[in-house]
Parts: structure tokens; C-alpha cells; sequence
């Protein structure tokens, strides 16, 4: 844990569709060590999404990102993302295709290991036997399993997740929660996961994040509760009471 | 329940057909309307075999066609090319948005004049006319599929490591392919349409001669069993398109995705 995979310095972002728009992040540092799974937690509006958006390459910004001890200067297979949309996938390829095709697109051409290397990723996630279906033959949660293993194919350096189980219902999103806990330990992931939900982060994360409204972090907690984390676990109670009454006063409604 | 409402939309829709034709028969035996104007069913049935066994109807058809697939891939390739160099700038794509608006004003037919000026007469002015006919329509569903692209498909393949042609291949087109098949449809409808006319207006070229030609000639014969045959070719053509062509495209594509 101690190579650094995300460096974050002075970000700031400001989409300046006025004279007078605000800034969106101001001057944020973040440092992710390789292997950290990171969750950002904080109010709608608070800037959460474009600091993946600007990781992920598909925003410019003022500060610098670099990862690996690369700089940031566009969108790339090294930082694969996770959409919260179910839509997400290709619905004109197959399951096995949509996996595929962050390689094909790579050069990868040789058919055993474009094979291999996607039904290994399918296989992770449980959907070995959908290989062969088409996206809109799927539930919204087998749809996100694709969507993770088309993620993990390229072995990205990092996992962008926007959050990815919000729209699930309870059910399926602590399943799909226990499954990339579990798939997280078994690759060393290092993944940023965007959520709005305390219990989420806390299942999920090794260390949280609690943005605001103006694009700062406000609180940054190592999460030491042992995984499998439930709401019985020690320490839970209190992390929860935590990130709760920080959030009431981010600014967020409700 | 959708297949036993689609089986009787089919039957009344047949049952209509066959009182038109029968309607139409009485009619035109009946003494009231002049036959040579007004042909009966059977004599429109002979002029469509003759045509087929005597007169070559088939060549006639296959030389539109002809035409016209030629016309329709220059089109749909030109449309192509122009609005993906409208994805490269913002000025560009306003340029040619105006380019496009304009030029689709124009009915093909009122260029006749000015394109025998230009290529004399022969193939090169019918299939001037038909890539006029195709190249705005397609060009404007193109446009506006790409414009109305989930913008997150286009991200995911600049993620993937997607750029410039191979963004457009692999992303764009199959994205907007429901919308790029109406475009084509159109594009046929009005291509086909302004063949006919062009056929009509100077005839034969010197390699051969289309349907509206044909038409044409029987005209001047006031053969008039012998058009409506040519009339019937022509819906059966359409016919034809629409369902072995366009719907079976839809149902390996589009509908197979589960995008309509």
C-alpha cells in the first residue's frame, strides 16, 4: 500500500458557462495508494461526479492529476469507468462482445485470448452463461455485473465508479456490494466510488471521503471496520453517526 | 393478442382490397366509363403479363434499379463523408447545416434542366438527380443522430481508447443505426421518386431505358392498361423494399438490440 496510483494536486474545476459560475472543485488534493478502495461520499451538487470526470480524462481542468506519475490529458483504458446508467453497455453487441471490446479496441486480436480473457471477467462476476445475450435481455443488476467485468478487462490501474448500485433496489445492491468487495480483494483493485450513500460507503470503502457543497473534502476517515462490514459490525454505528452529521452540514436538503 | 389484432387488421385490409378490385371491375364493364381510360382488371392483368413475357418489363425495371442503387450508395457515401467532417468543428457543421437546408428545398426535378447543361444527356444526369434526392435527407438523420447521441456511449469509447474514424465506426454508427435506416428509407422513397419523373422527362439514355420510360410510352399509345401494369410493378417494388429489404435490416439490427 504505499506505491501511489492517484495523485491529485490543486484540482480546480469551473465549467464557466457564466462570467460569474462558481467553481465546482477548488484546489483539491487527494492521494490514493494502489490498492485503496476510496469512496466520496457527499450532497448532490457537491462536485463529486466531475472529480471523476476530471480523473477519468473526459473534463479539463486547472491543477494537476496524474496517475502512475502520468499527467492526465485524456480519457484512457488505464482508468476505466462504471456509469450509474444501466444503458451503459452497447446494446448492439452481445455480453461476451461489449467485454471484448475494450481489447479488440486495444489491438488485442489474437480470438483464444479475447475469449479467455472475457469469460474469466464474466466468470467473476456470475454471468458466465450470458455471454450470448444481448443488453436489454438483462435485469438492471446483471446489466452493472457486465458493465464491472467490462471494467476489469483492460486491468485497469484505476476503477471509476459513478455510483454504479444506486438505481438497484436494496437487494440487489447489497449482493452487487458484496460481490466488488469480493472481487476487490481477490485483483488489489484500486477504485474510487462515487456514492450518496453512508451505508454504501461504509460496506465498501477503506477509507472515505466526505465532499461539500463549495468542492472540498470535509472529512477523510480511514474506515477500519473488518469486511464483511453489516450494521452490527463494531464501530459501525459511530462511523455512520459520523458522516452523517457532516453531511447535514454540507447544505444538503432532507 | 398483438398476432390475432395484427391477422385482423390483415383481413379487413385484404377484404377492402379485393371490393376495391371487384368495384373497379363492375365499373369498368358497366358501360358508364370510357375503357380506354378506365381499363378493366383483367385487361391491366394481360398488359402486366404481356409486359413481362413480350416487352422486357423486367429490364425496364432492372435498369431503374440500376440507376437508382447507384445513385443511392454515391448518396448515403457522400452523406457520410461531409457529416463526419462535421464532427471535427462546430464551424463546419453549421456551414453544412445551412448547405443541407437549402439544397433540400430543391426538388430534384426543377435540376433537371441545369444538369443535361452540365452532363449532356445521359446516366450521369440521372444519377446526379438521385444522389440530389438521397445526399440532404441522409445527411440530416446523420446529423441529427449524431447530435441526439447518448453522449455517454461516446465516452465510453474515448475511455476505451476510441478517436477520430474509428469513433464514428465503432460508437456512432451502430448508436444511430434506427435513425440512419429512416434516413435511408427517405432517401429511397424520394431517389425513386424523382428517377420516375426524370425517366418520363427525357427518356431513354443512350445505354438503356427505366420504368418511367416505360410509362411513358404507353402514354403515347394511350395504352392505358399497359401504365397502370407499370403503376402495379411499381407498388409491388416498393412493397418489396419496405418489407425484404428495410424491415428485414430493422430485425437483425435495430429490433435484435432491442433499440426500437
Amino acid at each position: 500500500m504505499n506505491h501511489v496510483r492517484l495523485q491529485v494536486e490543486r484540482l480546480t474545476k469551473n465549467y464557466r458557462t457564466s462570467p460569474d459560475s462558481a467553481d465546482i472543485l477548488s484546489n483539491l488534493d487527494l492521494s490514493v495508494p494502489e490498492g485503496e478502495f476510496l469512496c466520496i461520499l457527499g450532497p448532490s451538487g457537491c462536485g463529486k461526479t466531475t472529480l471523476v470526470r476530471c480523473i477519468a480524462g473526459l473534463e479539463d481542468y486547472e491543477g494537476t492529476i496524474r496517475v502512475d506519475g502520468n499527467t492526465v490529458t485524456g480519457p484512457g483504458p488505464d482508468r476505466m469507468m462504471v456509469f450509474q446508467d444501466y444503458n451503459q453497455l452497447f446494446p448492439w453487441k452481445t455480453v461476451l462482445k461489449n467485454v471484448q471490446y475494450p481489447m479488440k479496441v486495444n489491438g488485442i486480436r489474437d480470438k483464444q485470448e479475447l475469449r479467455s480473457r472475457a469469460e474469466e471477467k464474466l466468470k467473476m462476476v456470475n454471468l458466465q452463461e450470458y455471454a450470448d445475450y444481448y443488453p436489454h435481455q438483462l435485469s438492471g443488476g446483471m446489466k452493472q455485473r457486465v458493465a464491472i467485468a467490462r471494467g476489469l478487462v483492460m486491468n485497469p490501474g484505476i476503477l471509476l465508479m459513478d455510483e454504479p448500485f444506486a438505481a438497484l433496489d436494496a437487494m440487489t445492491r447489497n449482493k452487487l456490494q458484496a460481490e466488488l468487495r469480493r472481487i476487490k480483494e481477490e485483483e488489489n483493485l484500486t477504485v474510487i466510488f462515487i456514492t450518496h450513500n453512508i451505508q454504501e460507503s461504509i460496506v465498501l470503502g477503506d477509507r472515505i471521503i466526505m465532499m461539500d457543497k463549495g468542492g472540498r473534502i470535509k472529512l477523510d476517515e480511514r474506515n477500519t471496520i473488518p469486511k464483511p462490514v453489516s450494521p452490527d459490525s463494531e464501530g459501525y454505528g459511530a462511523m455512520w453517526r459520523l458522516f452523517e452529521d457532516a453531511l447535514g452540514d454540507t447544505g444538503a436538503e432532507g | 393478442m398483438i398476432e390475432r389484432q395484427t391477422l385482423k387488421n390483415l383481413r379487413a385490409q385484404l377484404i377492402f382490397l379485393i371490393i376495391v378490385i371487384i368495384g373497379w371491375q363492375v365499373m369498368s364493364n358497366s358501360g358508364m366509363v370510357n375503357q380506354l381510360t378506365f381499363p378493366s382488371v383483367t385487361s391491366i392483368g394481360h398488359a402486366l403479363v404481356r409486359g413481362f413475357t413480350q416487352e422486357n418489363m423486367a429490364e425496364y425495371v432492372l435498369y431503374s434499379l440500376s440507376l437508382l442503387i447507384r445513385g443511392l450508395v454515391i448518396g448515403i457515401l457522400l452523406a457520410f463523408v461531409f457529416s463526419s467532417f462535421c464532427m471535427i468543428s462546430r464551424t463546419v457543421y453549421s456551414i453544412y447545416n445551412m448547405v443541407t437546408s437549402i439544397c433540400d428545398l430543391i426538388p430534384g426535378v426543377a435540376l433537371i434542366p441545369i444538369a443535361m447543361g452540365w452532363f449532356g444527356i445521359g446516366e450521369s444526369v440521372i444519377i446526379f438527380i438521385v444522389v440530389h434526392g438521397v445526399i440532404w435527407p441522409m445527411s440530416r438523420s446523420i446529423l441529427g443522430g449524431f447530435s441526439g447521441i447518448n453522449r455517454m456511449y461516446v465516452e465510453e469509447g474515448k475511455i476505451f481508447g476510441l478517436k477520430g474514424a474509428r469513433l464514428i465506426t465503432g460508437v456512432y454508427l451502430p448508436a444511430t443505426l434506427g435513425t440512419l435506416i429512416s434516413g435511408i428509407r427517405m432517401g429511397w422513397a424520394r431517389a425513386w421518386r424523382g428517377l420516375i419523373a426524370i425517366e418520363m422527362i427525357f427518356g431513354t439514355t443512350g445505354s438503356g431505358a427505366g420504368i418511367g420510360w416505360y410509362i411513358f410510352m404507353k402514354r403515347t399509345n394511350l395504352n392505358y392498361a399497359g401504365m397502370f401494369a407499370a403503376l402495379i410493378v411499381i407498388i409491388l417494388i416498393g412493397i418489396i423494399v419496405e418489407y425484404l429489404v428495410f424491415q428485414v435490416i430493422e430485425r437483425k439490427t435495430v429490433v435484435k438490440w432491442g433499440m426500437v
